[in-house]
């Protein structure tokens, strides 16, 4: 459990380094698809929260999108 | 070089969008001037409706403020209200004959023969949430939030706060976080000792304390592609234990439930989740893709992928379908009923959501401003189906001759309208 947890947060640390180490360069006039609204991670936050808690009540994982949120009983 | 060269044989790209393109370019985070200089006010309200075949239902409406400030900040108050009516699995094994139960609010229901009981509730869910969004300067942002939620038998206050900061000339942005809530759960009728018979009862409230960590970066990969890697990490101590869940003793002999104790979990809980994600703009259509692993000290292992496409129909209208697998490993406790005689464990739960798990879903959401109305309208509809181990292994005698988890069937349609003024 621990070797794996210890695997897991080695791939996060690598994978952050390869987000941060990439060459690829995008000038800010090349920009104009990613300032679409769409083109956000999470465009639609009401929607993504309501899924949230369904899967939460249902499922026994949670986390991986962002700290905080409401608690509840249903699970 | 190669996306240059594209945009120049692509015939569509006219002088005054190639113009505009730059224009937004050049104002990379338009959000921030847009605020300075025409700040407004937006309301988002939502209703859920949610459905189980025989089982739960929920009506959640929510309805979120947001006020703009002059500076690039902005406040927003979300209410959300759920009415939770039906019944869910009580943990209990079928057995031969017709089995009625009572919840402890005093419902009472009546399971079929062979089918796995279920226990009645109804619920009611009111949460209020704040945030305050504010720009340090022209790369740092921070977001300070808390939320107050209540039901008849828990009670949750949570405060949460977030840095982001921009680097790399805006290519990468890294956010870090977190949360602290403190939550009570006071059971309808009493607490009962765990892995009993019910009979003890403890009164008053329990306490139940979960922090959590965030840290994650997103990067700008190409003109049309976004990553992002997150990292959560989640500690919950206290009462852990779902109250109302029960376990089957079942006889050595044929398999019949005789008996029932109830559940127990432990009282800590470290649950960390990795999730990559990837937005990729097609010619005009987005491709959303995430994948999530998830494991905790329950022993819980779990794997989600999720699928987003959104097609645009218009300047205002699009839909999206999306597709998301789940599968989880049972918790270390997990067992489907105790054999009369054996020795208890420590700890024990027949909760089939703590169970082996895969969920599927499927679903489309359809969004449009109409001529009538200035706001944008959104209709969500999913459906998904559960899927447990309906033949668990050390299920005996009569016990094999039933589907232990029968699948779920779940439907969930939200309806949304958002309007700025």
């Amino acid at each position: 459990m621990k070797r794996m947890t210890r695997y897991l947060w080695r791939f996060i640390a690598t994978a952050a380094l390869l987000l941060v180490a990439g060459c690829a360069t995008v000038q800010p006039w090349d920009r104009d698809l990613l300032a679409e609204k769409k083109m956000s991670l999470n465009p639609s936050p009401m929607l993504q929260a309501v899924d949230e808690h369904i899967y939460f009540s249902k499922e026994a994982s949670m986390g991986g999108m962002d700290a905080g949120g409401g608690g509840c009983g249903c699970n | 070089m190669r996306l240059q060269l594209e945009l120049g044989k692509a015939p569509k790209v006219s002088l005054r969008d190639a113009l505009h393109g730059a224009a937004l370019a050049l104002l990379i985070i338009p959000a921030t001037a847009q605020a300075q200089s025409t700040p407004s006010d937006r309301i988002d309200v939502t209703s859920l409706l949610y459905g189980e075949q025989g089982r739960t239902e929920v009506v959640e409406p929510v309805v979120r403020f947001t006020h703009l400030l002059p500076d690039g900040q902005s406040v927003s108050a979300q209410l959300a209200f759920d009415v939770i009516t039906g019944a869910s699995p009580s943990g209990a094994l079928p057995s031969g004959t017709v089995q009625t139960r009572t919840s402890a609010s005093g419902h009472v229901i009546t399971s079929k023969a062979g089918q796995i009981p279920v226990a009645p509730f109804h619920d009611e869910r009111v949460e209020l949430e704040g945030t305050w969004h504010k720009p340090l300067n022209r790369l740092i942002s921070s977001d300070l939030g808390f939320h107050v939620s209540r039901e008849k038998d828990y009670q949750s206050l949570g405060v949460n706060a977030k840095v982001s900061t921009e680097l790399m000339r805006r290519l990468l942005t890294v956010t870090v976080g977190g949360g602290v809530s403190h939550d009570t759960v006071f059971p309808t009728g009493g607490t009962p000792a765990g892995l009993s018979d019910g009979t003890i009862v403890k009164l008053g409230s329990n306490a139940k304390n979960v922090t959590n960590v965030l840290l994650g970066a997103s990067r700008i990969v190409s003109r049309q592609w976004l990553v992002a890697v997150n990292g959560t990490e989640t500690l919950e101590r206290g009462y852990l234990t779902e109250p109302y869940k029960v376990i089957s003793i079942m006889s050595h002999v044929n398999g019949t439930p005789i008996g029932e104790l109830t559940d127990k979990r432990p009282s800590t809980r470290n649950r960390s989740a990795v999730l990559l994600s990837s937005v990729y703009h097609l010619t005009d259509d987005v491709l959303y893709t995430s994948y999530r692993y998830y494991w905790d000290t329950w022993s819980i292992r779990s794997h989600t992928i999720d699928l987003k496409y959104r097609h645009d129909l218009g300047d205002d209208s699009y839909i999206e379908p999306l597709l998301r697998y789940y599968q989880q490993s049972a918790a270390s406790f997990y067992t489907v009923g105790f054999v009369e005689g054996a020795t208890l464990p420590d700890f024990a739960t027949s909760d089939y959501r703590l169970g082996r798990l895969r969920t599927i879903t499927a679903g489309a959401t359809y969004s449009f401003r109409p001529d009538f109305a200035t706001g944008e309208f959104t209709v969500r509809g999913q459906y998904m189906r559960q899927f447990g181990n309906g033949s668990p292994s050390n299920a005996i005698g009569i016990q094999r001759n039933f589907d232990l988890s029968p699948p779920v069937n779940i439907v969930a349609v939200v309806l949304g309208y958002s309007f700025d003024y």
